[in-house]
């Protein structure tokens, strides 16, 4: 007997759902690592004000006289910079705490309101038809049909700069995403007997569609959430590259980016890759977790 | 062993034909800004006036330190108070062959300051002017009152052929068709975003240039274009960011070009509005605005650290300001020095004026117009936040900063209160940024076009008034020192920070005579040999 039917023959006797999503996640040692990485991550983003050495956001603490200080360079009050410090002279671990909380904040809250924008209209489309799901659909492949990037750059053109300006840009280009793949499978479920019975026993709209439908297309769901999250932060680390996300004074990490390119030429490399890692990271962490879900959600792949 | 001479002779054979530029060879440069046009009376900016310098030629010329020299005039001299007399240049020919009279120049002077949709008018060099044809190659201009600035005037004005008849539009000049000056340079092709092409014009009358043809290429980005120096792709860049600096006195490659600007970068902040939208008491209530209180101007100034500004956000490529313009130029008093560090001096004189806590406080400023600008704003944002003025910095494209600084408030006001700007006098003289920063606004005489904190003193309006109608030179400097002392020195109109220097970078053997009015100029890039 291998090891792993043993192991699932143990996980047969209290078996639950979860245990077995569990269990199946954890196969693989890349995910496993992938997760836990993400939550160092999100603990690093959660507590930025606790970690942190200082706050790179109160001028009052930022001085230009530490710009551009090599890694570990000491400042004159002898705190020692780590990572060196950018232009500005803001420390570069407080920085990337901090980029790393905002990128984070950002990522997830777009993708929670998106989801629930584009999951209402998504169900809605699939359990009524008809003209209802032509129209919205319409509107999801004409939303498709532009690059994000670009929608989002002329959305924060007209709105201006600021957190919430970047949340309603990342939403309006993400919902349709969530709409597309929640009417999808909600499309085949809609045809199954259990949806017909709950008719019958004439339940209400609401009812069927949030208790009934939505907890079967939740697979599906949760891998496209991780993907759209990892999306989000790369399209806001972009979006802010580009110059027109964040204020300056508020870097996360694109602007930091962005701000030590110019410095590239001097070999002033810390300044850009130490947030490009931290980018990379949090990136490629979600979107592994997000690969095994995919895996272990798919029934077509289920061992 | 004759093999391998013969590869030594081959290698020193291929080190001497190395340049592949020389004398009438193409000159590749990169720019970091191109013209909006080639019409060169569309729009008075930067870019613009370097480019048409190239192939348009104008009355009066203007050497590197901004001193006139003679163009398509030879000389000109006042006639009377208020009339100048211009001689013309005889012999000249336009690049079509045509010839050069007193009639193209009226030409010129009646289009330029009527070009339909100009964002920025040429108007004011030709307003309040009246032009008169005395013969062929003699005109008079005259105006109300005497005039002294005439002749620097006429230096900002390109001259075009009247044969290109008074329906010509900026399109026929963008395309090539009415582009057709004096210069040195003859117009070929302009592509927009990608290059500007010019040709060595063989009848020029005045010394011919190095080059046959010069190549502009737009390289926006500054590592960009420092890249593709360093690539080899251009021979020669304008705007080297100063970070960059001394990576390139270290390549052996490459040649730097340094000069003093006569731009000041200074902080205009709002003098007359009770309520100013962007300055709040702490927590964000609303406050009378502090910056009417000259204590609170004065303590701004002591605030900000100037040798940091220069040392570590410009490189040291800056010289810390206390005027209008830097040593060596027209009109600076000795009496004015850079106001020294002193953050202690600052709170004390904000709690003098009732501030002890001090106030809110949001910076304006472009990110794409002047070196490091956006880095600028930030670093007078800590030092402000340090005194206890917390300020927080928002900064935008020119294309937005300019309208919404100079008009975006209501009834077309100044939206801002507390802005960071730069002024490059052109005349070389600080009649320029006294009238247009610190006269008081008054559109209609075209005082204080450029006055965003309305700053405003009878006193000071005065001497600049006096100033600019007194012909004699002596006691024109005395007028214009006076009016500085008071305009900066007592009412801290504007807060002078820092003058710019510039830097442009060719490869090795290409040198530059660097400008004080930071224009790109091909005929200024000489080679060694």
């Amino acid at each position: 007997m291998s090891a792993r039917t043993e192991r699932r023959a143990q996980a047969v006797a209290v078996e639950t759902p979860f245990r077995r999503f569990a269990s199946d996640f954890f196969e693989s040692r890349i995910a496993t690592a992938a997760l836990a990485v993400f939550a160092v991550i999100a603990f690093i983003a959660l507590f930025a004000p606790w970690i942190a050495p200082t706050d790179p956001y109160d001028l009052a603490q930022v001085s230009v006289l530490d710009s551009h200080m090599p890694p570990g360079a000491e400042a004159f009050d002898g705190r020692v910079f780590w990572l060196g410090t950018d232009g500005a002279g803001r420390d570069l671990v407080s920085a990337i705490c901090y980029g790393l909380r905002i990128s984070l904040g950002v990522g997830v809250m777009s993708g929670v309101i998106a989801m629930a924008i584009g999951c209402a209209v998504g169900l809605a489309a699939a359990y009524f038809g008809g003209r209802v799901d032509t129209l919205i659909m319409r509107i999801v492949d004409i939303q498709l049909s532009f690059p994000s990037i670009l929608v989002a750059l002329v959305l924060l053109a007209v709105l201006g700069k600021g957190v919430d300006k970047i949340l309603i840009a990342l939403v309006t280009v993400q919902w349709a995403y969530y709409a597309r793949t929640v009417r999808a499978s909600a499309l085949v479920e809609r045809s199954k007997e259990y949806i017909d019975a709950a008719s019958c026993l004439a339940l209400g709209h609401r009812r069927i569609l949030f208790r009934h439908l939505l907890p079967n297309c939740m697979p599906p769901l949760i891998v496209v959430v991780t993907v759209q999250t990892a999306h989000a932060i790369a399209l806001e680390a972009t979006l802010s590259f580009l110059g027109i996300g964040l204020p300056i004074t508020e870097p996360s990490l694109g602007l930091l980016i962005a701000n030590g390119f110019e410095y590239m030429l001097s070999m002033k490399y810390w300044i850009s890759v130490y947030p490009g890692v931290a980018l990379l990271v949090t990136i490629v962490s979600i979107n592994l977790v997000g690969d095994q879900l995919r895996d272990v959600l798919n029934p077509r792949l289920q061992k | 062993m004759q093999f391998r001479n013969l590869l030594i002779g081959c290698a020193v054979a291929a080190l001497a034909a190395a340049p592949a530029w020389g004398q009438g060879g193409t000159l590749t440069v990169g720019l970091k800004a191109e013209p909006s046009s080639i019409d060169p009376h569309y729009h008075n900016l930067g870019p613009n006036n370097s480019m048409a310098a190239h192939y348009f030629s104008r009355l009066v010329e203007q050497d590197d330190k901004l001193r006139l020299l003679p163009g398509l005039a030879v000389s000109w001299k006042p006639v009377g108070d208020t009339t100048w007399e211009f001689k013309l240049r005889e012999g000249v020919k336009f690049h079509d062959g045509s010839d050069f009279n007193a009639d193209d120049v009226l030409f010129t002077f009646e289009r330029a300051p009527n070009v339909p949709n100009s964002p920025s008018s040429f108007g004011t060099y030709l307003k309040g002017k009246s032009f008169a044809k005395v013969d062929d190659y003699t005109i008079h201009i005259s105006t109300e009152r005497p005039y002294p600035l005439m002749p620097v005037d006429m230096a900002a004005v390109p001259i075009i052929s009247s044969d290109v008849g008074a329906e010509v539009g900026t399109a026929d000049f963008n395309s090539g068709k009415a582009a057709i000056g004096t210069g040195p340079y003859r117009f070929v092709e302009w592509v927009p975003g990608d290059r500007l092409v010019i040709e060595r014009n063989e009848d020029y009358f005045d010394a011919k240039p190095e080059w046959e043809k010069i190549v502009f290429k737009p390289i926006k980005s500054g590592p960009a274009r420092v890249a593709a120096l360093l690539a080899g792709d251009v021979d020669f860049i304008d705007n080297v960011p100063p970070i960059d600096i001394p990576r390139l006195k270290g390549d052996e490659n490459v040649q730097l070009s340094q000069g003093v600007s006569s731009r000041v970068i200074y902080l205009h902040m709002d003098q007359y509005r009770e309520n100013s939208p962007f300055v709040k008491a702490n927590g964000g209530g609303d406050i009378k605005n502090p910056l009417l209180d000259v204590r609170v101007r004065k303590a701004i100034s002591k605030a900000l650290d100037r040798d940091a500004i220069v040392d570590r956000v410009m490189e040291g490529v800056a010289i810390k300001a206390g005027q209008l313009l830097p040593e060596g130029f027209f009109g600076v008093t000795p009496n004015l020095q850079p106001e020294p560090y002193d953050p202690e001096g600052a709170k004390a004189l904000l709690a003098e004026a009732g501030y002890p806590d001090g106030f809110e406080l949001t910076i304006h400023g472009p990110n794409d117009r002047y070196i490091n600008d956006a880095k600028i704003c930030e670093a007078v944002a800590q030092m402000l936040t340090r005194v206890g003025i917390r300020t927080a910095v928002e900064t935008m494209p020119k294309a937005v900063y300019f309208r919404r600084a100079s008009r975006g408030g209501p009834d077309n006001s100044p939206e801002f209160s507390f802005i960071l700007v730069g002024w490059g006098s052109g005349t070389g003289e600080s009649s320029s940024p006294l009238r247009s920063l610190l006269h008081t606004y008054d559109k209609d005489r075209g005082f204080g076009a450029s006055n965003r904190g309305r700053h405003s003193d009878a006193e000071v309006d005065k001497l600049i008034e006096d100033a600019l109608a007194t012909v004699d030179d002596d006691a024109r400097l005395k007028l214009l020192q006076g009016a500085t002392e008071l305009a900066i020195g007592r009412n801290q109109g504007i807060i002078p920070t820092h003058y710019q220097v510039n830097t442009w970078a060719g490869k090795k053997g290409l040198s530059y005579t660097a400008r004080a009015d930071e224009r790109t100029i091909a005929m200024g890039v000489t080679s060694d040999k």
